[in-house]
């Protein structure tokens, strides 16, 4: 007992204040907790800081789960682990801001597709989180690909989807063990074809564009009078709110408030420029602020708007012409943005696919090597941004992740070469200073339960 | 009147032998020649009446058109072997799609709905793709017939072979597996016999939508004859085995589509001499059938002796086929092999003679690149067809050039 007692309160101290939920009272709250993890220094490799321009050959010492320096050359301390790093790059972990993993698991079966409640245009109510499956394969993939954090989200066939969730890419039994500590709450809301599609299809509103715009307005509408009912009854004496009722609880204008008060992130799926010029006047109308339009096809359209704005635009490097809407696709699509305004734009490449996440470096290289080639001069320290910390200002968590820099949690990826190469790969990937994946340990990216046994018995999937 | 239309038509191919014949030499180039030759260096190709004429060091002919490439590399134009290409333009407006039937089923040729003007053609041209194997998508065991299309982009000669292959798939589902396995055979069986044409229905089956026609019956015939090879979507190890001892039996051509399981029956599909169309980039274990789905299969398949074609997964980027190459490479694939699986293992695959390598009397369809053509930061830098220069241009740059000049 006495132990217990001892363990417990070593374990207390050695929280780092990353892993601390800053409010209490809240529900389904992240129970990630990483042991504290060891010295390692990874020495002399090519660092890509998503801070700095230019890569250059150094030193990253990791301990107690953050990055605790930076440097040409670092000393090791006393009983730190080396990891000669020669040739090799260093980056910080890779971040995809528009995943569905464990909402659309694999296999895809009808009994564990969770991604879309399409039952009604707007479900601010639900929460992409209430339908991760913690088991699916896709994610170890992923891990394998350099990702560390990655935001799932609900589909697009309602106006308003419902909120997304950002998680660590570790193995754990609960969704509330693989999530981002302290991060914001999204929500996803759909332009365009899809919601007119699945509405109109049962011939009910929204059928057209317009109708989808007046969706969104009638439900900002009953969002303003909830929030200021609640903030008319908070408002007032002790005395007061004995006397009266207190306003009902009520789970779908719970999370509009949210976005209202600026708690909750808006995640747009948006492709046309015409449509994302709408969604800001929108958001204007009603004072809240889009912070990322996803699959913004023709985002290069309207990058001006978007920088004015400081919105930031989540895109594929190549995907197009599966709909009327991601006709107008063009490589040059991340460079535009990202130049817009003296480099004012903020672009993100994500993957919306299990395929596409596992190389999201190479997304980011071709949609760099497009830039250059009509001269837009694009660095690799500006592409690397694309996939870790634009990503991470889109999620509203850049203060504790996205960079290599001092403090910030040790989400670091060595690949055995260039990252912007077909041919590279990744050879160790840290979360939070713990080895997750390792080249050279076939115990290592840790099998989902699914994977044990299901070829044969006596083996892991792969 | 007979002598007068002799030369007229006489006439009529010295001006197209005119429009068609270019002669010219290729120099300083880097030439993946995709034969025993490989890879060579600083040498010379001389292109006459749309085929490669000589490949040499130094090849000097007075009074032609030169072009110096300056030690850039030039590959065998890539193809797409299982793509809708010119049959697609937009995935989910169907009145855009022309690539599926209800009322025929392995009888359904699209050669005739083949758009030259297709947005996705020069698009994919620009991506290093010279010729399309473009094939029907209809569900059932059939999808039909798929035929050879350059993507010059010329409303006329764009067609380079009709109905060159029988595309079928295995699939799980409400029916079984084994249902369509029988299903095949039984097609297989029937097609042989004689009286069938004359008498459909004395075949005591039926395709799930809808009864076979003539048409149909006369497609499966052409596998049976071993005219056209059969290509069949199959990713389950033991489906594999299934298809691979269905053909045997049967004496006809395979080909296997998917094989997501294939590395665990490497050793039957490279002593069956069965080709295999893989995409490379799609390790998803995304059905029961492919739980076996690994990134190294391409490389595994290569050294148990399999013969590789690499696809693309989506139409629309069919070029793409080159980032899957290049991923398979970093598992283990030689370079060399995965570009043959990109040009001359399709066109050998398919009957498609003289074509996917830089070969003496091979056709001239030819890509200069500014890198490594499976490298994602490389681009095409011409492109010729049939010894044609075309233009590397599509919608999307002008798109960009457009809001560029803003």
């Amino acid at each position: 007992m006495k132990k217990k007692l001892f363990l417990y309160s070593f374990f207390i101290f050695s929280l780092s204040p990353f892993f601390i939920n800053a409010k209490e009272n809240i529900p389904f709250q992240s129970t990630y907790n990483p042991q504290k993890s060891s010295s390692v220094l990874i020495q002399q490799g090519r660092l890509l800081t998503a801070t700095e321009e230019d890569s250059f050959i150094g030193d990253i010492l990791i301990s107690n789960n953050v990055i605790v320096e930076i440097g040409k050359s670092i000393n090791p301390p006393l009983g730190t682990k080396v990891i000669d790093a020669r040739g090799k790059w260093v980056t910080p972990g890779i971040i995809d801001i528009h995943s569905h993993m464990g909402v659309y698991p694999a296999p895809s079966l009808n009994s564990s597709s969770d991604g879309n409640e399409s039952t009604s245009p707007t479900t601010a109510h639900v929460w992409a989180e209430h339908s991760v499956w913690t088991q699916d394969p896709q994610m170890p993939l992923a891990l394998k690909g350099g990702i560390t954090t990655y935001h799932v989200l609900p589909g697009s066939a309602n106006l308003i989807g419902g909120r997304g969730i950002t998680l660590k890419n570790v193995w754990s039994r609960t969704v509330q063990g693989m999530k981002f500590p302290n991060a914001p709450y999204t929500l996803k809301m759909a332009c365009g074809e899809n919601p007119k599609r699945v509405y109109g299809g049962r011939r009910m509103e929204p059928s057209t564009r317009m109708g989808n715009v007046a969706g969104y307005r009638k439900a900002w509408i009953k969002a303003e009078s909830y929030l200021s009912r609640q903030q008319q009854y908070e408002s007032k004496s002790e005395q007061a709110k004995q006397m009266g009722y207190k306003p009902t609880r009520d789970l779908e204008m719970e999370t509009l408030a949210g976005v209202l008060k600026g708690e909750i992130l808006i995640q747009n799926h948006c492709y046309r420029g015409e449509e994302m010029a709408v969604m800001l006047d929108l958001a204007k109308e009603f004072d809240y602020k889009v912070t990322t339009f996803h699959h913004a096809i023709e985002a290069y359209k309207v990058a001006d708007i978007l920088a004015e704005n400081n919105v930031c635009a989540a895109i594929w490097a190549d995907w197009w012409g599966f709909k009327h809407e991601a006709f107008d696709m063009v490589w040059e699509n991340a460079a535009i943005i990202h130049n817009a305004n003296g480099e004012k734009g903020c672009a993100i490449i994500h993957s919306d696919d299990a395929v596409g996440i596992q190389r999201l470096n190479q997304e980011a290289a071709k949609a760099m090597a497009a830039g250059n080639r009509v001269g837009l001069n694009i660095s690799e320290g500006d592409a690397i941004k694309w996939i870790t910390l634009n990503a991470a200002k889109g999620l509203g968590i850049d203060k504790w992740t996205g960079s290599l820099e001092k403090g910030k949690m040790a989400d670091v990826v060595i690949w055995d070469g260039n990252p912007f190469s077909v041919y590279t790969k990744t050879e160790k990937v840290f979360i939070d200073g713990i080895l997750k994946y390792s080249s050279e340990d076939i115990s290592l990216p840790k099998p989902t339960d699914f994977e044990l046994g299901i070829i044969n018995p006596e083996e892991n999937r792969l | 009147m007979k002598n007068t239309f002799f030369i007229s038509n006489l006439f009529l191919l010295i001006f197209s032998l005119n429009l068609f014949a270019e002669d010219f030499l290729i120099k300083n180039a880097k030439i993946f020649t995709g034969t025993d030759q490989g890879l060579i260096k600083n040498s010379d190709i001389h292109i006459k009446d749309g085929r490669v004429q000589e490949i040499k060091k130094e090849i000097d002919i007075s009074n032609i058109k030169v072009i110096d490439l300056n030690g850039k590399l030039i590959t065998s134009g890539f193809i797409s072997p299982l793509s809708q290409l010119g049959l697609v333009e937009i995935g989910l407006e169907s009145r855009t799609r022309n690539d599926s039937s209800d009322v025929y089923s392995a009888g359904f040729s699209v050669a005739s709905s083949f758009n030259p003007k297709s947005t996705l053609i020069p698009y994919n041209l620009t991506g290093g793709i010279t010729l399309s194997l473009s094939s029907p998508s209809s569900g059932g065991l059939f999808s039909g017939l798929s035929s050879a299309f350059y993507l010059s982009g010329k409303l006329k000669n764009s067609l380079l072979k009709k109905d060159i292959a029988l595309i079928a798939s295995i699939r799980s589902g409400e029916g079984s597996k084994a249902a369509s396995f029988l299903l095949l055979e039984d097609f297989l069986t029937y097609a042989q016999d004689r009286n069938a044409e004359k008498d459909l229905s004395i075949i005591p089956l039926s395709q799930e939508d809808g009864n076979i026609s003539i048409r149909d019956l006369r497609a499966i015939k052409r596998v049976v004859d071993k005219e056209i090879p059969l290509v069949v979507r199959v990713d389950k190890s033991s489906d594999i085995l299934t298809i691979l001892d269905l053909a045997k039996r049967k004496d006809i051509e395979l080909i296997i589509a998917g094989a997501s399981e294939g590395w665990m029956v490497a050793n039957e599909l490279a002593d069956s001499g069965v080709p295999v169309i893989l995409t490379p980039i799609d390790n998803i274990p995304s059905s029961f059938d492919s739980l076996g789905s690994r990134l190294d299969n391409a490389s595994m398949l290569h050294k148990a002796g399999v013969k590789l074609i690499i696809s693309s997964h989506e139409t629309h980027n069919a070029y793409l086929s080159r980032q899957g190459a290049g991923i398979a490479v970093s598992y283990g694939l030689p370079w060399e092999e995965a570009i043959k699986a990109l040009t001359i293992n399709i066109s050998e695959s398919f009957n498609l003679d003289k074509l996917g390598a830089i070969k003496p009397g091979y056709k001239a369809d030819l890509v200069v690149w500014d890198g490594d053509p499976l490298e994602v930061t490389s681009f095409v830098e011409r492109v010729f067809i049939s010894g044609k220069e075309v233009p590397v241009e599509n919608r999307s740059m002008r798109l960009r050039d457009r809001y560029l000049e803003n």
